[in-house]
């Protein structure tokens, strides 16, 4: 009971000295209140960034693996140009193969071409999407009006299309494009339904992000736009011959996936001598993403660590000057009964205080800050327990390390020497 | 009359050089309860050293020092903080009062460390303020007020503990002569109600009230002698 009542009073005492010297308590803890606000910030922007990404893949699906065709770097030579035509990925007895392999569920595949849909007066490049039903469900689609391709339509080769909510925009503006008739390379098309934009794994052709889709039935696409596409370039035209552009396979499970993907990476590789296709596990990126997003993380900690010790030091200095100044007052409160570890406590006691209250503010700073450092970034931050409590029981620990020396040094003091001191 | 302290062969060696500084050389004296001793010597003659080791804020380099019945010398450095604060008081020359605190909050700085409840330390530091005559400035700060009266808060602090023993070095050193009078009036009067007083002085007005002197020569006992009271002689 006796040392409860002392411990409250030397906290008061502390509490006291800190008081007594605002400003100086207040720049003292700057240092760890901007390091514990940078942490927070970075450690809550990473984390936002890092689940931006995952979602994006995870709308692909852990038990997902997509196969793309991909033009091979060789075939952009100008030898290739001038021959006038290429011919590279994925084939339909690849296709046939990939759809066999175990593990199985569901698959799709689809083809590409560029074409171009005139509506009114405004034409507009788009990718065009040759598929069937289940394409929807496996690249994750999301419709917002009317319908998917259905088996009826590729059965009777349909003049049908759905396309992205954003092209309907820039075709249609303010009218209703539901059951309108488009332009789609020369051939009428009734569009039945709309989708949202989707990820980012299935919308990636050759490295680049393609917009504009617009899905139709894959056999209507092979009746009446054939395998190739055609390309107008500067000095006349290009063809490409690209059988099938994607094929997705869902699997039954995640083990599944990895030893699905081994597999069809041995069998391609068996099959193509040049690298023209591509092989995206959803699983594997989000397990690297995963790492890569542990690594940001220890990185911005380490450098925002950085001003917290630096923030320390500064606590370290200040302190030590503080018992310089108080060598008399220690030197009093000895001879009147303190004990060594009293001093100690009183000034362990400032510096933790200094640093809890820093961190506390560099808390709420960091709080505050992250939206505003989240906007322009697109990023929406996330703010975890472990975000805001690791970085203030850091601060709490820089505080007992910085005040430990003063401390200790100020409990050494001779009684003597000290009430001699002026 | 019982015995409150003893010196046994006493040294203290300041190591300074080769040989060292024999600052206490062979000392041996004894003073039981309720005495008034006066420490008395030129300057180097060992007065500090000797009070230093009285208000065990420094151990003896060999010999005894047992001070209400345990040997001070042996003690851990928290058993000498313990003792410094329940059975001494100190009143220096240059009062030595913590210019942030209050009146009060000065006066109770040895209950502070004794883990006395904060109530029971104001109301002892508040009679004991009224006692030593500043009962309406327990509030005001040490440079708020004239050298007499942070004497007297000093001394109101010395008492705060209940001291077997009041240490006082050069206690109107700093004090004008009729504020010295008072202060010295307050000693008597602590005295009389049955206070052991040893202070360290070279005035004489202030010897003249002790009743015993010890007088001190190189680090030596010169002479430790009794002396009348002039109002007690016949």
């Amino acid at each position: 009971m006796k040392s409860a009542y002392k411990f409250g009073d030397i906290l008061r005492l502390g509490l006291g000295s800190l008081a007594l010297h605002k400003v100086r308590s207040f720049l003292t803890s700057l240092g760890i209140v901007i390091g514990v606000m940078s942490i927070i910030v970075m450690l809550a922007i990473n984390a936002g960034a890092g689940e931006k990404a995952q979602q994006e893949l995870r709308q692909m699906g852990s038990d997902n693996l997509l196969i793309k065709s991909v033009k091979p770097p060789e075939e952009d030579t100008g030898a290739a140009q001038e021959r006038g035509a290429s011919s590279y990925g994925l084939t339909y007895v690849d296709a046939r193969r990939l759809q066999d392999l175990p593990g199985v569920v569901r698959s799709v595949t689809a083809h590409l071409t560029k074409k171009a849909a005139i509506r009114g007066g405004k034409t507009v490049t788009v990718s065009v999407f040759g598929t069937g039903p289940t394409y929807m469900y496996l690249a994750k689609l999301k419709l917002v009006a009317g319908r998917f391709i259905s088996a009826a339509d590729l059965l009777r080769h349909r003049n049908v299309c759905v396309m992205t909510r954003s092209l309907a925009r820039k075709l249609y503006r303010y009218e209703d494009p539901m059951w309108r008739s488009l332009q789609l390379g020369g051939q009428a098309f009734t569009i039945i339904g709309l989708v949202d934009e989707p990820g980012r794994a299935v919308a990636t052709v050759a490295g680049d992000v393609v917009s504009n889709l617009v899905f139709v039935p894959m056999t209507t696409d092979q009746t009446r736009f054939g395998k190739y596409m055609v390309e107008r370039t500067g000095s006349g035209q290009y063809i490409e011959l690209v059988e099938i552009s994607q094929v997705i396979l869902q699997m039954t499970d995640e083990k599944a996936v990895v030893r699905g993907a081994k597999i069809a990476r041995s069998l391609l590789g068996r099959v193509h001598d040049k690298r023209d296709y591509d092989i995206v596990v959803p699983l594997e990126l989000i397990e690297q993403l995963r790492r890569q997003q542990q690594l940001w993380n220890i990185m911005f900690f380490l450098i925002a660590s950085v001003s917290l010790v630096v923030g320390g030091i500064g606590i370290m200095n200040i302190m030590l000057a503080s018992v310089t100044e108080r060598t008399r007052e220690i030197g009093i409160r000895r001879a009147l009964g303190a004990k060594r570890r009293d001093i100690t406590t009183q000034f362990l006691i400032e510096t933790i205080t200094l640093t809890t209250v820093g961190g506390l503010a560099g808390m709420a700073l960091g709080l505050i800050s992250i939206s505003f450092v989240g906007k322009p970034l697109k990023i929406v931050p996330i703010v975890s327990t472990a975000t805001l409590v690791i970085p203030l029981l850091m601060a709490v620990l820089v505080g007992l390390a910085s005040g430990l020396y003063p401390a200790m040094r100020a409990a050494k003091l001779d009684p003597i020497t000290a009430l001699r001191h002026e | 009359m019982t015995e409150l302290l003893r010196f046994r062969d006493v040294h203290k060696i300041y190591p300074v050089g080769q040989e060292g500084v024999h600052a206490l050389d062979n000392i041996n004296f004894a003073i039981a309860e309720g005495e008034y001793v006066a420490i008395m010597g030129p300057s180097g003659s060992g007065k500090s050293t000797l009070l230093n080791l009285l208000g065990c804020l420094d151990r003896p380099t060999s010999g005894q020092y047992v001070l209400g019945g345990e040997d001070v010398a042996q003690l851990s450095d928290d058993e000498i903080s313990a003792i410094r604060g329940l059975k001494i008081g100190f009143v220096f020359q240059s009062f030595n009062l913590i210019p942030r605190l209050t009146v009060l909050a000065n006066i109770e700085v040895p209950l502070f460390y004794q883990g006395v409840p904060r109530a029971r330390r104001h109301s002892i530091s508040r009679t004991l303020a009224a006692q030593v005559g500043l009962g309406d400035r327990i509030y005001h700060k040490p440079t708020e007020l004239s050298g007499g009266q942070q004497q007297r808060v000093a001394m109101a602090r010395a008492l705060v503990n209940n001291p077997l023993l009041l240490l006082a070095d050069e206690p109107t050193g700093n004090l004008d002569s009729r504020t010295s009078d008072e202060i010295l009036g307050l000693f008597d009067k602590l005295w009389e109600g049955g206070a052991t007083i040893i202070m360290v002085t070279h005035e004489v007005n202030v010897v003249a009230r002790a009743r015993r002197i010890i007088r001190l020569r190189d680090g030596r006992i010169d002479s430790d002698e009794p002396v009348a009271r002039a109002e007690e002689t016949p």
